[in-house]
């Protein structure tokens, strides 16, 4: 594991508005995640947990402080700087899964990859690779309403990581998938982070899907409340400022 | 290229419902076409070269008169002039009341003077122009009418005029081709057949039309011939042939004001359908889009996507509705031209279908447009809570 953080956070903060009405969100939040970290993002409705994961993966800009991901400060970046970046960078695995109804899981797949300048023989060999790890390539050409769930979702992780991203973030990847399939996909991010030395985080409520990280963030109210190491960081000790690691 | 699948896949999401909007612009462009293209031969009836060097003139007081055929004279007497020819409509069916086409009884010599290009003077066989000269039954048939009713070189056509309460056997003596289909719709005889069996007829004629040398002195001899004939009885009424077709064609009404009308109404209605339809499509789909916009694709381009859509569906739609014109048009023109000779020239003019597709893009553009800047803008986030 590299020793420089994938992810730096300094006093960020966001607040939303609504008229004159400031609406804080989150406050101080200082942070960093080494690269090939696998965190969880706990905490109440509300907590701001979900804000964060937003920040860190660029959909969304902080109101204060410094936030710097894979090396470029992105308080700086304009939104096609942002997009760009999150194309290259970031893979997303969101709790609904979020495949384009009208593509079949190969075409989902292939999305990421038509942002680059890939030949149609290079993506094809990337999406079939990414199919192989997710295990459906024999369901590259359904539909995603011919598909279960689990296979949605497994085929989303596929997206996720299919251009080589170096962070990949999930929002509630397994908020709507029963025990067994939920299991199959947490194993399947787990292998990400294991195999891959992907840096993964992730926003749960479920303590079973958060076993599966190394270090569980709680946050309360909008700030940092404490930070559990659930299982040691391959050979490095966190890094997490400010807080104690119980 | 790569998007292609993408925004085709897209565009057709909820099938039903693209395929009816497609179905109305391909009717909107449909109408239009066919109402533009009938304003441009309408126009083209008006305007054309040759009509632009004759004058016709009539009884003042209305083209259904007759007027001596004396006034000839002074018109033949005029320097400005180059031939001088007679013409009565005869309004003669052909065996029944439903074979009905244009046929008119003329002063046959000048008349193939006068409309040499519309009686294809130039390609007309020498003897068929002595036959017909000669045989005082004789008449010219345009090839589209011989063609329709099988008429050869020395047919009889038995014709019968209610408006003259006669009959009269032609013998077919020439069979001309025109420039254009609508010259070919018509069959000319002799007049002296009216006026000797017609006592009213006798030295009267229904209008004189006249080949000027210049075109442009139609309008001082006009007047001159109309001041001529001031106070006598009756008086004349002298226009460029364009005018009077032009006249003729507002016996109808005002057919361009109406179609321009019509034009507009339903030009709104396809922008108004569908931006509705895009709208609707897109609103539908502001997860999927902040989704993409998420993985890294930017507002421009996620924008260009949705355009793209928008203007697919309009090229679609006009295109059909341009081929579906096209192919009515060249129906109608054959069908109308035995009512109404000048429709045998009806067709979807090129620039009328350019005029049509360019709309219809511009239409599908704008209507995109808002919908497409709105979605491609919102932030992700709130994109995404929608869920």
């Amino acid at each position: 594991m590299n020793g420089e953080p994938i992810i730096r956070l300094t006093g960020l903060a966001k607040s939303y508005y609504r008229g004159t009405l400031e609406i804080p969100v989150l406050t101080g939040i200082d942070l960093e995640i080494p690269r090939g970290g696998y965190y969880a993002l706990m905490g109440p409705s509300g907590s701001g947990k979900t804000t964060l994961l937003n920040l860190l993966a660029g959909i969304d800009r902080p109101t204060g402080g410094e936030l710097e991901v894979c090396g470029y400060r992105l308080n700086d970046f304009d939104d096609n700087e942002l997009a760009g970046w999150r194309a290259t960078n970031v893979g997303f695995i969101f709790q609904n899964y979020n495949l384009i109804p009208v593509l079949n899981a190969y075409e989902n797949i292939e999305l990421p990859l038509l942002l680059t300048d890939l030949s149609r023989a290079q993506r094809k060999e990337k999406v079939l690779e990414a199919l192989e790890l997710v295990n459906l390539t024999d369901r590259m050409h359904n539909y995603p309403r011919q598909l279960s769930g689990g296979q949605e979702q497994r085929v989303a992780i596929a997206r996720a990581i299919v251009h080589d991203p170096d962070l990949i973030v999930a929002d509630e990847p397994t908020g709507a998938l029963d025990a067994k399939n939920a299991e199959e996909v947490l194993n399947l991010i787990q292998h990400l982070n294991e195999e891959l030395g992907k840096t993964i985080v992730m926003v749960t409520h479920d303590p079973k899907a958060a076993h599966h990280a190394h270090i569980q963030i709680h946050l309360e109210k909008g700030v940092l409340d404490r930070t559990v190491e659930v299982h040691e960081l391959p050979h490095q000790e966190p890094i997490v400022k400010g807080h104690a690691i119980h | 290229m790569k998007y292609l699948s993408l925004i085709v896949r897209s565009l057709f999401r909820s099938r039903l419902r693209t395929v009816l909007t497609l179905l109305f612009i391909t009717l909107s462009v449909f109408l239009v076409a066919l109402m533009q293209g009938f304003l441009g031969t309408i126009d083209a009836l008006t305007t054309s070269a040759a009509s632009g060097s004759r004058l016709v003139v009539q009884d003042k007081a209305s083209f259904t008169n007759v007027i001596p055929e004396s006034y000839g004279n002074f018109l033949r007497a005029q320097p400005e002039v180059e031939a001088v020819t007679q013409f009565q409509w005869f309004g003669g069916e052909y065996k029944d009341p439903k074979n009905f086409f244009a046929n008119f009884a003329v002063q046959k010599d000048t008349y193939l003077r006068v409309y040499r290009e519309e009686a294809g003077l130039d390609s007309l066989p020498p003897e068929q122009v002595r036959d017909f000269l000669m045989d005082g039954n004789g008449c010219a048939v345009g090839k589209s009418l011989a063609d329709k009713y099988g008429w050869k070189l020395g047919d009889v056509i038995p014709l019968r005029s209610p408006i003259f309460d006669m009959t009269v056997r032609l013998n077919v003596r020439a069979i001309f081709k025109g420039k254009r289909q609508s010259d070919e719709q018509a069959l000319i005889f002799d007049l002296k057949q009216i006026q000797e069996a017609v006592p009213w007829m006798k030295g009267r004629v229904g209008s004189f039309v006249v080949r000027v040398k210049n075109g442009r002195d139609i309008p001082k001899l006009s007047e001159r011939i109309d001041r001529n004939f001031a106070n006598a009885s009756p008086e004349t009424l002298s226009m460029s042939e364009n005018a009077f077709n032009l006249n003729m064609m507002k016996m109808f009404g005002d057919f361009g004001t109406m179609l321009h009308s019509i034009t507009s109404a339903v030009l709104v209605a396809i922008l108004i359908v569908t931006a509705s339809t895009m709208a609707m499509m897109i609103r539908e789909r502001s997860t999927q889009i902040a989704v993409m916009r998420a993985l890294g694709f930017t507002t421009g381009r996620v924008m260009s996507l949705l355009l793209a859509e928008g203007l697919l569906l309009s090229l679609l739609g006009g295109l059909l509705g341009v081929g579906l014109a096209m192919a009515v048009a060249k129906v109608t023109a054959g069908l109308a031209s035995a009512v109404l000779p000048w429709m045998a020239d009806f067709y979807i003019q090129p620039d009328t279908l350019m005029l049509c597709l360019v709309c219809t893009l511009a239409l599908g553009l704008l209507s995109t447009f808002i919908p497409a800047y709105q979605a491609s803008r919102k932030p992700i986030v709130e994109a995404l809570r929608a869920l």
